[in-house]
């Protein structure tokens, strides 16, 4: 069923695409030598991509690559959608989370390059992160660039000092969140953060959560889900009983926080590395990473925070080169080694990343197997689907979870699982999609 | 002249009417007829952009506001959206939110702190600046007046440093006096967190604004009250403030409608707490519809909403205001 | 008694007059002490002691993706200044032909031009975008520049200064030498309203630095942002980069600090009369 759905909606945007192609003056290779070089705008907030692109830019001269740095994820999107809508201003290429996919998909803002990129390209990435550009079907809307395996960072000084254990399980996890503030009540392991959506989708998706499907031609949303009720019960009850925060992270407090040692914990993902030297870089050597606490043992599991892709818009006048440029960024093993070097990212492809990961990041150097581990986690990432309107999903995430956080109740946190469910199938109902429910 | 025709339009009494001579009416009427384009061309410039960055958008908007887009099926090929038109019902539902109304009053609340302590503030210290007991007036104008040069979006992340317990020097000093400050950033607070930036960003322009009228209060009016034995404050109240009270009503009706609009405060200090949602005022609600959720239709259709909301409650206080600023040129 | 004692100095309205001082400069104070700390010290060191790094917090801002932060710079003053500038001349002519000028459709030119006061610059920035890319000039200096020179503030301040500062009696005695209409605006008109013009180009030179919507929604290139479009992006990179929150606290200091020059400079000239238009010299 999701495969037919999946190969028409395929064979509609590749046609489009080649009529837009057509109509596009025949924007081949032949008429763009005549015209000089091809001019190509990339809007990324990947820091100092710059460097991996002047890399391009000096192999090849016939294609030539402007980075517009733009702020992070959702800003970039907001404009890509307006520019789409006004039916001019986008730029060729754009840097999109994965979550966003099926969004700007909807929105007909990406081209099909599944046309112009190699075949065996699939090979170079893990099924599922593949799977989230194509959403399933032969359409290809992206290139993937990062991916964000979670993982559990601590403070090991603090650890030793406590004589704590490094939790494994999320019973261990609240055991050893209750031991923290008790032993100092300005200290907490971590904290439960409503501004964002994306760490908890990324803890719902450890559990097992997905909070879309796709069910014959109709989406299905599974948000309010025993697996994602779990997880909101299990962090609601901590926040009740005090045993973990409920401030958001990324505000001027937390990093106070991580400076300070007052918070010992931080479930975050293979970027964590990056944050951490940007807003705490005198405690370099005393974090480690771990994997992620288990609901259940045997069968460890993780979920996905971050992460992106490349896409070629559907405003690109030279979506083949467009589409050469993204591959060769993507899966190009001296661009990934670039990509690892100057933006500190985490590739997707596979082939590239191993001698590219070779030793840990700067910040965890007292750790060499960094990678080695975070390797073995991030193959533990269970299948996850995002939605067209993940946007609203996640900004309701932001409102409900607030209310929850700041009233400290268990209840609350499930009462919010079930409003992000509500509001999340309204819109999409009145947006017109076929809804399963 | 014209001062004079002002102080009496302000003070409240009949309006004079100018001593015009037949004579220059007739010569202004035969050069009004004679350049009959002039004004026009004077206006040009300004209509011209008014009609291509103010009028248009707004009708364009208008328009957005009738129609709607809706999907079909998953929604994932091209042309699976169209546009249509869709009536009133983006202003039914924007009417029947919960979340609107919600924004709506706290925006009401919201008011009701900001302009009269804003107000209230500024008239202080204009006063106080005109007053020659006042030491280091000029000093503190400048100060006063700094504020305003921050914009929004930068005095709202300073601020935000000095609420946040974890990292404010306020905070760290209550604690040394022992003292359990609560979060300016707890529900019952947060009104006030916000409602301070817009007081420190604004008080300084309308005492600027209060300052500028007393100034042109001659001072023979009060000398004789001094000379009387009348007090400082006695003055204040009964000759100065009714001579600048257009000033104030001005200020009170720019203030009102910032008030309505505001944004870019709660928008910096959201990410900071659990207790700004994303519709926290209806300019943010307008924020989010179209930028988070891109429903530029129900966005359009909230904004026209807030829009006639602040033309009607600005709208008899910029008529009263207009009678009196204008007074003078009308009975030319 | 009398009036030597209006002239003696009263402590409670001084304590006042520097209390409300010190509460405004509160803030600044922060940002000149915060912008002296490095990352680590911003975040573990009481804030109202100052460090030594302000220096290589410059440095770091100033190397940052090659001195984007000056672009930066530049382009705000461009904005702001350009356009307020233009925002003056557009608002003095205007402001003049309402005030000085009997024609049909006055009141109604004049009351449709203010409305434009009652829709927020967040409501028509989409629309705006949308319209501009029909012509291509989104993403230029463009799509700030011209949507910044409307200011129907302006046109109103310039009409309450052109009623007030502009007698009759001066026009007339130009016109009757047998000046043309232009000339005698040039000439006679905006020299007597020249200070309220300059009232003028501050206003709205402060409201297009403060405009942020416009400019965020209509550039791509980062090359083109202000300065309050390019620091809050420092601060919004995404969950997986930090927040360059020492980068943005030095930013602010410096971005204010020639806006602080300017008001100094031009003080005299802040004299907004809203509603009667009459300034004693």
């Amino acid at each position: 069923m999701r495969l037919t759905s999946g190969t028409k909606v395929a064979a509609v945007v590749a046609t489009t695409a080649l009529l837009a192609t057509a109509c596009s003056g025949g924007g081949t290779g032949g008429d763009d030598a005549a015209d000089g070089p091809v001019e190509l705008t990339f809007w990324t907030w990947t820091p100092g991509i710059e460097k991996v692109v002047d890399l391009w830019n000096a192999e090849n001269p016939d294609i030539q690559v402007t980075v517009n740095k733009q702020d992070g994820g959702d800003p970039a999107v907001t404009k890509l959608l307006t520019a789409i809508e006004a039916g001019s201003g986008a730029p060729d290429l754009m840097q999109a989370e994965y979550q966003k996919l099926p969004q700007l998909v909807s929105a007909g803002a990406l081209a099909d390059i599944s046309g112009e990129v190699s075949g065996d390209l699939a090979g170079h990435f893990p099924d599922g992160v593949w799977n989230a550009v194509t959403l399933g079907s032969d359409a290809v809307y992206a290139v993937p660039q990062d991916s964000g395996p979670m993982q559990f960072y601590y403070r090991e000084d603090v650890f030793a000092e406590l004589g704590l254990e490094v939790p494994t399980t999320w019973e261990e996890y609240a055991e050893v969140a209750r031991a923290v503030h008790v032993s100092d009540p300005t200290k907490y392991l971590g904290t439960f953060s409503a501004n964002d959506a994306g760490w908890f989708t990324g803890l719902t998706q450890q559990a097992g959560a997905s909070w879309y499907g796709i069910e014959g031609e109709s989406w299905t949303v599974a948000i309010d889900s025993p697996e994602v009720r779990q997880v909101a019960e299990y962090w609601g009850g901590l926040v009740e009983e005090g045993a973990i925060d409920n401030k958001p992270m990324y505000t001027p407090e937390w990093n106070a926080a991580l400076n300070d040692g007052s918070q010992v914990g931080w479930l975050s993902a293979i970027w964590a590395p990056g944050v951490l030297a940007g807003n705490a870089a005198d405690t370099a050597g005393k974090w480690r990473m771990a994997p992620m606490p288990q609901w259940d043992a045997s069968a460890p599991a993780t979920g996905n925070w971050g992460g992106s892709a490349t896409a070629v818009t559907s405003q690109s006048e030279h979506a083949a080169q467009a589409a050469e440029f993204v591959s060769w960024l993507n899966t190009d093993p001296v661009a990934v080694q670039a990509l690892v070097d100057e933006s500190g990212i985490y590739p997707a492809d596979i082939p590239a990343s191993t001698a590219a990961l070779a030793d840990p990041p700067e910040f965890f150097a007292n750790q060499p197997d960094f990678y080695e581990l975070a390797s073995q986690t991030a193959q533990t990432a269970n299948p996850f689907t995002y939605g067209p309107n993940i946007n609203v999903a996640y900004s309701a995430y932001n409102d409900e979870f607030a209310k929850a956080t700041e009233a400290r109740t268990q209840d609350a946190f499930v009462e919010a699982v079930e409003a992000v469910q509500a509001a999340t199938v309204a819109d999409l109902k009145n947006s017109g999609f076929s809804v399963n429910e | 002249m014209t001062t004079e025709t002002t102080l009496r339009g302000a003070l409240g009494g009949t309006p004079t009417p100018r001593r015009d001579s037949p004579r220059r009416s007739a010569r202004a009427r035969s050069v009004t007829s004679r350049r009959a384009g002039a004004p026009w061309a004077f206006l040009a410039p300004a209509i011209v952009l008014f009609v291509a960055f103010l009028a248009a958008p707004i009708l364009y908007a208008l328009y957005l506001s009738f129609r709607t887009e809706k999907v079909s099926g998953l929604g994932l090929g091209p042309g699976s959206r169209v546009e249509m038109w869709n009536g009133l019902t983006n202003y039914v539902n924007a009417l029947a939110d919960p979340e609107f109304l919600g924004s709506v009053g706290r925006v009401g609340l919201y008011g009701l702190v900001v302009v009269p302590v804003m107000l209230g503030s500024a008239l202080l210290f204009a006063l106080l600046l005109d007053s020659r007991r006042a030491r280091a007036r000029n000093f503190s104008r400048v100060a006063i007046f700094l504020p305003y040069a921050v914009p929004a979006v930068i005095s709202s992340l300073l601020w935000g440093f000095l609420y946040l317990p974890g990292v404010s020097p306020f905070y760290w000093i209550f604690e040394q006096l022992g003292w359990d400050v609560p979060s300016l950033f707890s529900s019952r607070l947060v009104m006030f967190a916000v409602a301070n930036i817009a007081v420190w960003g604004g008080v300084g322009f309308n005492m600027v604004v209060i300052y500028t009228a007393l100034k042109a209060v001659p001072s023979e009016l009060y000398e004789a009250a001094e000379l009387d034995g009348a007090s400082q404050v006695g003055i204040a109240w009964r000759i100065k403030i009714p001579i600048v009270l257009p000033s104030i009503i001005m200020t009170f009706v720019f203030s009102m409608i910032a008030t309505l609009q505001v944004f870019a405060e709660p928008m910096t200090l959201r990410p900071l707490s659990n207790t700004i949602s994303t519709t926290w005022t209806p300019l943010m609600k307008v924020y989010r519809d179209a930028f988070t959720r891109g429903d530029l239709y129900s966005a359009s259709a909230t904004s026209v909403i807030i829009a006639l909301a602040t033309f009607l409650l600005s709208f008899g206080f910029l008529r009263l205001v207009q009678s009196r600023a204008f007074g003078q040129e009308e009975n030319r | 008694m009398s009036v030597r004692s209006a002239t003696r100095p009263s402590v409670p309205a001084t304590a006042i007059l520097i209390l409300g001082a010190l509460y405004c400069l509160l803030p600044v104070a922060w940002v000149v002490l915060a912008s002296t700390k490095s990352a680590g010290e911003l975040f573990s060191t009481l804030t109202f002691l100052p460090s030594t790094h302000l220096f290589d917090n410059i440095a770091e801002l100033v190397a940052y993706r090659d001195g984007l932060f000056w672009r930066w710079m530049a382009n705000t003053a461009l904005y702001a200044g350009v356009g307020a500038a233009l925002s003056a001349v557009v608002s003095a002519m205007a402001g003049y032909a309402l005030a000085k000028y009997r024609f049909a459709g006055k009141n109604a030119v004049f009351n449709v031009l203010l409305a434009g006061v009652l829709v927020p610059g967040v409501v028509l920035a989409i629309p705006q975008y949308l319209l501009l890319a029909q012509v291509e000039l989104t993403n230029t200096y463009w799509a700030v520049l011209l949507p910044s020179i409307i200011s129907p503030y302006g046109i109103y301040l310039a009409r309450i200064y052109a009623a007030a500062a502009v007698p009759d009696e001066v026009v007339e005695a130009a016109r009757t030498d047998g000046a043309g209409e232009l000339r005698t605006f040039v000439q006679v008109a905006v020299p007597m309203m020249l200070p309220g013009l300059v009232t003028v180009f501050l206003f709205q030179f402060v409201a297009i630095w403060n405009n942020f919507m416009l400019p965020y929604i209509m550039l791509g290139d980062d090359k083109l942002f202000p300065l309050t479009v390019g620091l809050s992006g420092l601060l919004n990179q995404g969950a997986s980069q930090p927040a360059m929150y020492t980068l943005v606290v030095t930013g602010a200091l410096l971005s204010v600090i020639p806006l602080i020059a300017l008001f100094l400079l031009l003080q005299r000239f802040w004299q907004v009369d809203l509603a009667a238009g009459a300034v004693k010299a």
